[in-house]
């Protein structure tokens, strides 16, 4: 049972992860060439969110972390 | 101040006059400013936690301590990709609003909401699986005060977006923002993606650090 549902949370980490992964790259690219303050801030913190996808990804592929609890 | 002062108060439904383009574009700025610096000086609430819980950590030799075993790993991991899915799901409510796609905008503004009620009760089954299971309290160890008070300190920012989301998805069918003149929808936006990165430390410090 832990097993299966182990699976399924690696499953939709890693579907969902890519799919967050290339949105937050895509949106940062459109917001590229504005400069507006809000702009420059969202950047940032699109950038980040891909960040923190890769770490979620890497940590249900066994890249990161210590397998958790 | 005080005439930007009264004329925001204008813009958002005092039932006077709008003010111009030109005083708007400086009100605006100026409202932009002063919330950019709230999110800094959230970042300085957040960093005094995060500087507290390391040095915290640097004093004992095991971590997590003896008998306990730490959050899990990849239900933690699909936690964070729903808060951060809820980030882009913001992302396009915003960028909707601002095409005149209103219909599609609350779309986005609700699946924003469901997501971050998803996390926030991911977050609350994850405390239960640590202190029923786990026996980790917020004054049995380092390692509970620590966890509980700096993710208990972000879900209740995420409670706060919540409500924050759900006063603007209340005030846009009220006709208080247009195409043109949407601030609290610009704020709004940059309040969810900050909550969403505060997660991307606080998640690398907990689950994988």
């Amino acid at each position: 049972m832990q097993m299966f549902q182990a699976t399924i949370e690696q499953s939709l980490t890693l579907f969902f992860g890519i799919i967050v992964f290339v949105t937050a790259l895509v949106q940062t690219t459109n917001e590229w060439n504005k400069h507006e303050l809000e702009d420059n801030v969202t950047k940032v913190l699109l950038i980040l969110m891909a960040v923190g996808c890769i770490e979620a990804i890497g940590a249900t592929l066994g890249f990161l972390g210590h397998g958790g609890g | 101040m005080a005439v930007a002062a009264g004329a925001l108060h204008h813009e958002h439904g005092g039932g006077h006059q709008e003010p111009s383009d030109a005083l708007y574009e400086e009100i605006r700025s100026h409202r932009l400013l002063g919330f950019t610096l709230f999110l800094i000086s959230d970042c300085i609430l957040f960093s005094a936690f995060i500087f507290a819980y390391l040095y915290l950590r640097n004093t004992i030799d095991h971590w997590p301590p003896p008998g306990i075993a730490g959050p899990d790993l990849l239900f933690g991991a699909l936690n964070s990709i729903v808060l951060f899915g809820s980030g882009a799901t913001m992302h396009f409510a915003l960028d909707n609003w601002k095409h005149g796609n209103t219909k599609v905008f609350y779309r986005w503004l609700g699946l924003t909401l469901f997501l971050g009620t998803w996390f926030l009760l991911g977050q609350g089954y994850e405390y239960s699986l640590l202190y029923y299971e786990q026996h980790a309290t917020w004054a049995g160890s380092i390692f509970g005060a620590s966890f509980f008070t700096l993710t208990g300190l972000h879900g209740f920012h995420v409670f706060v977006g919540l409500v924050y989301l759900s006063i603007l998805g209340w005030q846009t069918k009220q006709g208080i923002y247009t195409q043109k003149r949407f601030f609290g929808l610009t704020a709004g936006t940059l309040y969810w993606h900050f909550v969403d990165v505060i997660w991307v430390f606080l998640f690398f410090l907990f689950y994988i650090f």
